[in-house]
């Protein structure tokens, strides 16, 4: 087929085996070279700013103000991190983002794949509305929530806890997770459900045995997915929470700005490299996870 | 029967315990204050005292006297138009260099997505680092070595800047989620297309636009959706920078909303701004859908 479109154009005759790699070679090399140049060009804009936060945490305060921003340190030192260490609560912090990380993680993963199963395994006649009703959670934006959840919160007492924050985040990432585990759900064949329900097996049975232990890959990408944004939640943080045993992390890195807006710099990069390592790990040792992750919730969704 | 019932006997019940708690959640968190929200745009309150009955009087207020929501309306589609250039075409440049390499892939890729981990808050550090003129930051500082000494500025606190400068933070952050996305598309295109293409005497360019693009175009309408509601619901950057600032220059319609609720606890207009914002996704995702899946056709 390839062979058939070649003699259109050229007007020698083709000989039927072209010179071994010919084909990519004839491409001007000038065009890779460059587009290697502009990539690692792009990739030091987006990988140099965070380098050079780290270099800069561990930066004598003096270096930091009267040096070249670009120079490296003129000597390194940790005690940054020991005034990170003093002035914030970052332990606290970061135990705060983790219960409501792993909060909302089970309550998305959970009902995610509950309404799934309920939609596309069990069936019913408004299925096709309830899954519209989800389609609305992925366009609006979060902030619609904000003042409704404010006063209902007042109302109910639950303002400044743990589950204001954990609420509306599962909330808000509940559709994406549905149409995950929804579409993976397609993939199970019907007569491993026939086959279960022949032995005896009911919906419940069902979900437990089978459904369950087969999504797991999903769950993984539906947690890494969702732990991204949630862990970094700032809004819903900023609005539910005052007191300082609640305070997550981004909210714990806004201690560092003193009062009139001044800011001791390299204690607060210091704070920022301890907070953003947790994530950071995982996201590393996991990136090929993740990445497929990502991929596949924007083609799917 | 069902098309897509899979069990042959299932309870009416076992529906409902299946659907009923992530509807709850669902409703709770999101359904019903959206509602709310639609139901306190027609009042006048601040939380304390009664509330009182408006009818359209803020939604007059919004559209006819007051300047700033305008301005902040204004603001969010030049702060969404940058972010979209950003984040779409970055994407999809780099994607599409990135098909081109043989090697380190995986390493570019995972690089690219790092800035997307990392919390707004620490990106607002972080930035506000990069713009300072004194001492000069590396963006500033950048400038001088290239010989653009002229262009050295307070990027912050300068009126014509700052917008800009807000919504770069914005862009760099999530462009290498979606060039993960359009990456993905983009090899999985038919090599057997490309290459007889190519054979044909196909250029780069024409390559692009003939073979590739209308083969990802799917993806590349579920990436403009994505990129596009994100950035109209663009909060926590210029809200941490310059919490509007200075002036109205960087005010967005979101952070003035939360202003609006929260500093001067108006929550009644405050519910009609973001009936607004809400109105103006659904019709930016309608638009993206009648104008790209027209072309399409």
């Amino acid at each position: 087929m390839i062979a058939q479109a070649a003699p259109s154009t050229p007007p020698t005759t083709v000989p039927p085996a072209p010179h071994k790699a010919a084909r990519r070679r004839r491409k001007p090399n000038l065009f890779r070279t460059l587009s290697r140049v502009l990539i690692m060009l792009i990739v030091i804009v987006q990988v140099y700013p965070l380098a050079w936060l780290f270099l800069t945490s561990l930066r004598t305060e003096q270096d930091f103000a009267t040096g070249d921003p670009f120079a490296l340190p003129s000597a390194l030192t940790w005690e940054n991190y020991a005034r990170a260490f003093e002035t914030g609560d970052l332990g606290r912090n970061i135990l705060n983002s983790f219960i409501v990380t792993m909060g909302a993680n089970i309550l998305i993963v959970l009902f995610g794949m509950m309404a799934a199963y309920a939609i596309q395994v069990l069936g019913f006649r408004l299925s096709k509305l309830v899954r519209g009703l989800f389609l609305i959670g992925i366009i609006v934006p979060v902030q619609i929530a904000l003042v409704p959840l404010f006063i209902d919160y007042s109302a109910v007492n639950l303002l400044d806890t743990y589950q204001s924050m954990i609420i509306p985040l599962a909330g808000f990432s509940l559709p994406m997770s549905v149409y995950l585990f929804s579409s993976f759900f397609e993939y199970i064949p019907r007569e491993t459900y026939e086959a279960a329900s022949l032995d005896g097996a009911g919906p419940y049975g069902i979900f437990g045995l089978i459904t369950l232990p087969l999504s797991l890959n999903t769950v993984v990408t539906v947690v890494l997915v969702n732990s991204i944004f949630i862990w970094n939640d700032f809004i819903f943080a900023n609005t539910f929470v005052l007191s300082e045993d609640l305070k997550t992390i981004p909210l714990g890195l806004q201690n560092y700005i003193g009062a009139m807006g001044k800011v001791d710099w390299t204690a607060t990069f210091a704070a920022v490299c301890v907070t953003i390592t947790p994530l950071l790990l995982v996201f590393l040792v996991l990136n090929k996870a993740m990445i497929q992750g990502l991929e596949s919730g924007a083609t799917k969704g | 029967m069902q098309p897509n019932r899979m069990l042959p006997n299932r309870s009416r019940t076992s529906v409902l315990v299946f659907l009923l708690p992530p509807l709850l959640l669902y409703c709770a968190a999101v359904l019903f204050p959206i509602f709310q929200s639609l139901f306190l745009s027609f009042f006048s309150w601040n939380g304390i005292s009664d509330m009182e009955f408006v009818g359209l009087d803020n939604y007059v207020r919004m559209f006819v006297a007051d300047d700033i929501f305008w301005r902040a309306f204004l603001n969010a589609l030049i702060y969404l138009a940058i972010c979209l250039v950003l984040q779409l075409g970055g994407a999809l440049v780099v994607a599409s260099l990135l098909t081109s390499l043989r090697r380190g892939r995986e390493l570019i890729k995972t690089l690219y997505l790092l800035p997307a981990v990392i919390s707004t808050v620490a990106i607002a550090f972080l930035f506000v680092r990069i713009y300072s003129i004194d001492p000069a930051g590396l963006l500033n500082q950048l400038l001088h070595w290239i010989g653009l000494g002229s262009l050295e500025r307070p990027w912050l606190s300068d009126v014509n800047t700052v917008l800009a400068a807000v919504s770069a933070p914005e862009g760099w952050r999530f462009t290498g989620l979606y060039m993960l996305i359009i990456y993905a598309a983009l090899i999985a295109v038919p090599k057997e297309l490309e290459e007889a293409a190519v054979l044909d005497g196909a250029s780069r360019w024409t390559l692009f636009t003939k073979i590739r693009f209308p083969y990802i175009r799917p993806v590349w309408i579920t990436t403009t959706i994505m990129a596009t509601t994100y950035g109209l619901r663009g909060f926590d950057i210029p809200y941490l920078m310059t919490n509007g600032g200075p002036g109205q220059s960087s005010e967005l319609l979101t952070t003035y909303m939360y202003k609006t609720a929260f500093t001067s606890t108006d929550f009644g207009y405050a519910s009609t701004i973001s009936v607004f914002i809400v109105i103006e996704c659904l019709v930016a995702v309608g638009l993206i859908l009648f104008l790209l899946k027209r072309k399409a056709d």
